[in-house]
């Protein structure tokens, strides 16, 4: 190991963009460390090579210790409570990790090593009820879940410290950003597992929540990449990561059932009951800054990004992984 | 049969002035008291005697259910807090905790115990800090500047989501800088009230300061109360941003208030940076004209009477100490 390696520690490395993220951090030369909670099951997509460490952004002193042993040259922050719908049920502990959770990390780099960078995974919820669209770095925060305003607490804190502290903290505020490895209990993945499914036989209805919900929907490994590009600037700042277009969840069925030759009306059932307490509106990203400052552009368009999915949960079938029927999705979250 | 109200944050300026207000209303008043043999809490039975305090902490979710359990409140005010913007910095993650926190503990405590209850959030104008515009109104975009304007913004979305998800009649007041004889001494109105009161009788001969420049929007605590209380009898629950709509530097106070007692401030006060804040607010000044609209309200202390009031307390509260002093000695 060369004694100029960087070293990047990954929070909320088991999850859809840790992996992604790992993966090009190794390709980059890094040494790459990782963060799980205790007796978390770590997924096949985590890279070997990642150094694996035990803490939770729930827990300061568990924090330091991550930090000491890792001793990282840059943090990314994508450890949080992501579920959106579920984010209603759990207010506290959703404010505890996502929120205050970013606080105790800030706090650890400034009194551990405060040249430390930092990049705070944004989502785009923060603007939740945006009466403006498309959103940019400069649009009012206007969350309307618990995960949302959480979001909001990390996003503006991060802030603070950059000013006040003088500390190399980023944010990316991420759109919705899909790809096979999203979680199972996301609307994109919900669905491509039922197209595949359906199509297989081993399924015959899918039941949704809101079908009207439009969403910017991205491919996640360009998203790591914009993470990566952030912390690489003269400068911390803020980064609207977005492809700038939006789809409605019905074209999502059309493309997704079509990719296998089904009709999704046949097979979609709508369920009130799957419905969120409160819906943001259209969430649409203007990823200009991104576009212009790290030269940033997606690289995949949405219907591949679907096609790629139900193919994927195809193949994980037909080689007799099944997966599993995931608990009740509602409504998409990015983040 | 007499309406009952618990007041967290009973032992800051804000507590007392809404329990006398409430009392003077006809409520039963509970004050929610924090620690062991808490020393404030003797304060608070000298001031209003009348107000029930009863043990609980924004940090521990059970003891509010318990507390909401045994008083049966029909209105919540929740004005507890880490509310000095310095000791925020100082102190993040306790801020986040209690300040943030403490508000999502109070409101799912009342969707578990009783959703009639009706909450009223201590909002600030420390939300704001860069200022996208002046004057400031309950449509303009939050840009923090400390951990406790993060935390407050927290608490403000959090009250507001549960209003819109849940229907809690939950509001926020946005409430401007605001003081009275009671405010803390580490707050800059009355550390150079006190200052002035100890100079002018000799005890001391300078005032050590941060920025002079800041502008704020200040008001009489007594005034704001009432919009506290206003904002609960409402037939919807909505925020309110509650101002006097004029800004006054540090300066400008300084000037009144050691001229009140025939003494020039630039003979006394010395700039010190130890006291100038990470990241400072510039100028704060707030719009209230939905308050006097749909509340009715308006402030009837002036500036000038406000600082006035402050240094006259302060004169009567450093020579009787010193009376006091004499007679032990």
């Amino acid at each position: 190991m060369s004694a100029t390696r960087r070293r990047a520690l990954v929070t909320g490395v088991t999850g859809q963009d840790g992996p992604y993220l790992s993966e090009l951090l190794l390709g980059e030369g890094y040494e790459v460390h990782g963060m799980v909670m205790t007796g978390e099951t770590v997924p096949v997509d985590v890279p070997a090579a990642v150094d694996l460490h035990t803490g939770s952004l729930s827990d300061g002193a568990a924090l330091q210790a991550v930090l000491s042993a890792a001793h990282p040259d840059e943090v990314y922050n994508l450890a949080a409570f992501t579920s959106v719908a579920g984010s209603f049920e759990d207010a506290l502990t959703v404010a505890d990790v996502t929120g205050v959770g970013v606080l105790r990390l800030l706090e650890a780099i400034r009194h551990l090593d405060p040249a430390t960078r930092l990049l705070q995974a944004t989502s785009a919820e923060i603007f939740g009820g945006a009466p403006t669209s498309p959103q940019n770095e400069a649009t009012p925060l206007c969350p309307v879940s618990p995960y949302g305003v959480a979001k909001a607490f990390a996003h503006q804190i991060v802030q603070v410290y950059r000013r006040s502290h003088g500390i190399f903290a980023a944010t990316t505020i991420l759109y919705n950003h899909e790809s096979p490895r999203r979680g199972t209990a996301f609307v994109t993945r919900k669905i491509s597992i039922a197209a595949a499914r359906i199509a297989r036989g081993l399924e015959r209805e899918l039941r949704l929540g809101n079908l009207d919900v439009e969403r910017d929907w991205g491919y996640a490994p360009d998203y790591v990449t914009a993470m990566h590009l952030a912390l690489q600037q003269e400068t911390p700042d803020d980064y609207v990561v977005a492809t700038g277009e939006t789809h409605r969840l019905r074209e999502l069925l059309e493309i997704a059932f079509s990719a296998v030759g089904l009709d999704w009306r046949q097979h979609v059932v709508a369920d009130p009951g799957l419905l969120r307490p409160s819906e943001p509106n259209r969430l649409c990203g203007d990823a200009s800054r991104a576009r212009s400052r790290l030269g940033w552009a997606p690289t995949r368009e949405f219907a591949d990004i679907i096609r790629e999915m139900v193919a994927a949960d195809l193949d994980r079938i037909d080689q007799g992984a099944v997966p599993p029927v995931p608990a009740a999705a509602r409504t998409p979250a990015p983040g | 049969m007499s309406r009952c109200a618990l007041i967290t944050g009973i032992t800051g300026q804000d507590g007392g002035y809404l329990a006398e207000h409430l009392l003077s209303q006809g409520y039963e008043v509970h004050g929610l008291i924090r620690g062991q043999n808490n020393p404030r809490a003797a304060i608070v039975r000298q001031l209003v005697p009348e107000v029930h305090l009863i043990e609980g902490d924004l940090h521990d979710q059970s003891s509010l259910i318990g507390v909401l359990e045994a008083t049966h409140p029909d209105e919540v005010y929740n004005l507890g807090a880490i509310s000095f913007v310095a000791l925020s910095f100082k102190q993040a993650i306790n801020t986040g905790e209690i300040t943030g926190l403490g508000v999502t503990r109070m409101l799912d405590s009342i969707r578990l115990v009783n959703p009639a209850i009706r909450f009223y959030q201590a909002s600030s104008s420390e939300m704001f800090g860069k200022v996208r515009e002046t004057p400031q109104n309950e449509l303009t975009p939050f840009h923090p500047r400390s951990p406790y304007g993060v935390a407050k913004a927290y608490g403000h979305h959090i009250t507001v989501n549960y209003r819109e998800s849940y229907g809690l009649f939950a509001v926020s007041g946005i409430l401007f800088n605001h003081e009275s004889p009671r405010r803390g001494l580490e707050f800059v109105s009355r550390k150079i009230t006190d200052g002035v009161a100890r100079i002018k009788l000799g005890l001391d001969t300078q005032l050590r300061l941060g920025n002079l420049d800041a502008q704020r929007d200040w008001g009489f605590a007594g005034d704001y109360v009432r919009a506290m209380h206003l904002m609960l009898q409402q037939d919807e629950a909505d925020d309110f941003v509650i101002a006097t709509g004029e800004s006054h530097s540090v300066r400008e106070l300084l000037e009144l208030a050691f001229g009140h007692v025939g003494l020039r401030w630039a003979d006394h006060v010395v700039v010190d940076d130890r006291y100038l804040r990470p990241a400072d607010v510039a100028t704060l000044v707030g719009d209230a004209a939905k308050a006097r609209r749909v509340l009715g309200w308006q402030p009837t202390v002036s500036f000038t009477e406000l600082v006035t009031m402050m240094v006259e307390a302060d004169l009567r509260a450093v020579s009787s100490a010193r009376a006091a002093r004499a007679a032990a000695s």
